[in-house]
């Protein structure tokens, strides 16, 4: 299973998506870390791109988005609905049990993550065993370099870089940072 | 000037109620599908497509539910009533109706018009409170709904069963949302009042 390269219009959005090489979804042990500037489509990607291809294959997943803040209202309620306390639950809480309460989840998506918490490998601990695959959009990827390659040692680095304007859409070419091991 | 317009907002409020949910055209089939029409048709002006839409989404598995026990009774010939199904689609046609006509209305009402009410401000901060943190929940509302459609722990059920508990997590997390955003707006306001006071 692969996101092709290629171009990719998202009208709603105003933007058109040039990606170079594509994405290879198959399973493998990977950390993409997505990279560029505000506005650049990032999120545009993993809303419109990633997860309707993952769920075209039936693939489960983990996504964190930009708002955890709202996501955390629906991931207790989806957690009391399974039957499981979750009453005084911190935010860091919610997540382990969400993550170890997802069993069939084969991808990790993390949408800013390190906004709300600076050093997230927590994250990739709890679901190592089961999720091989990860995209994770930061603006800070330094502080974490050392992290990525000591846990993880597949790290794509993956541009987003605005190169032009087409009417009102905005064209974007993905490109990622050689040497590119996934 | 605001007491003018909040009145004529209640009256036109209470006329609806008065008119379709609680009095004479109640069971007026022709008559409750024109004020579903008109009161979709305004709001599709007032708020545009998409807001109609999702709130139409919104009450659409209330709407299945009741439809879907009316077929039963009627079926079943409960308590020997042979008006169910008349009853049942009357019902599906007021709920949404009714709901849009008060969002319709209660988006007439300004923070503006709440401040120069003749109350105490502790009234007005609360009812500026309930106003904010209701406009926000509708607009949260559409993402907690996308959010939900990316759980797989949700997905893998039945059909019925994943979209009986998908609305259930929808009103819980707008539930814990809005009591949340009450109690953090109340709080804030109270304390810029007391500060500024």
């Amino acid at each position: 299973m692969k996101i092709g390269g290629g171009s990719y219009t998202l009208s709603d959005r105003n933007l058109v998506l040039e990606i170079e090489a594509g994405f290879d979804l198959s399973g493998q042990r990977c950390r993409y870390i997505l990279l560029g500037e505000n506005g650049s489509g990032k999120t545009s990607f993993l809303e419109k791109i990633l997860l309707p291809a993952l769920d075209s294959h039936d693939v489960d997943y983990l996504y964190i988005g930009q708002d955890i803040r709202n996501q955390l209202y629906t991931l207790r309620a989806l957690l009391a609905t399974m039957g499981l306390s979750v009453i005084g639950a911190g935010e860091r809480e919610l997540l382990r049990v969400w993550a170890a309460h997802s069993p069939t989840a084969k991808v990790l998506i993390m949408d800013e993550f390190d906004k709300y918490f600076s050093d997230y490998e927590f994250m990739f601990e709890w679901t190592k065993t089961v999720i091989p695959l990860s995209f994770v959009v930061t603006h800070h990827d330094e502080p974490m370099r050392p992290r990525y390659e000591e846990s993880t040692g597949r790290v794509c680095r993956v541009r987003f870089e605005p190169i032009g304007q087409d009417g009102r859409l905005k064209r974007v070419r993905i490109r990622q940072e050689q040497p590119c091991p996934c | 000037m605001p007491m003018l317009k909040l009145s004529a907002l209640a009256l036109g409020t209470g006329w609806f109620f008065w008119l379709f949910v609680f009095g004479p055209l109640y069971s007026h089939l022709p008559a409750q599908s024109a004020a579903l029409a008109v009161a979709l048709l305004w709001s599709y002006l007032r708020f545009g497509r998409r807001e109609t839409i999702s709130l139409l989404k919104f009450c659409l598995p209330f709407v299945a539910f009741l439809l879907a026990f009316g077929l039963i009774f009627h079926f079943t010939r409960l308590l020997g009533r042979q008006d169910w199904l008349e009853d049942t689609i009357v019902k599906c046609l007021v709920f949404p109706s009714s709901l849009t006509f008060l969002k319709i209305m209660l988006s007439y009402v300004t923070y503006l018009d709440i401040l120069r009410l003749p109350l105490s401000m502790n009234r007005r901060i609360d009812m500026i409170t309930v106003k904010s943190a209701f406009q926000k929940g509708s607009r949260a509302l559409k993402r907690f709904s996308w959010y939900l459609n990316t759980y797989s722990g949700l997905k893998s059920r039945h059909r019925i069963r994943y979209a009986m508990t998908r609305y259930a997590c929808l009103i819980i997390a707008l539930y814990l949302f809005l009591y949340q955003e009450i109690e953090n707006s109340n709080r804030l306001l109270k304390n810029r009042y007391r500060h500024l006071g």
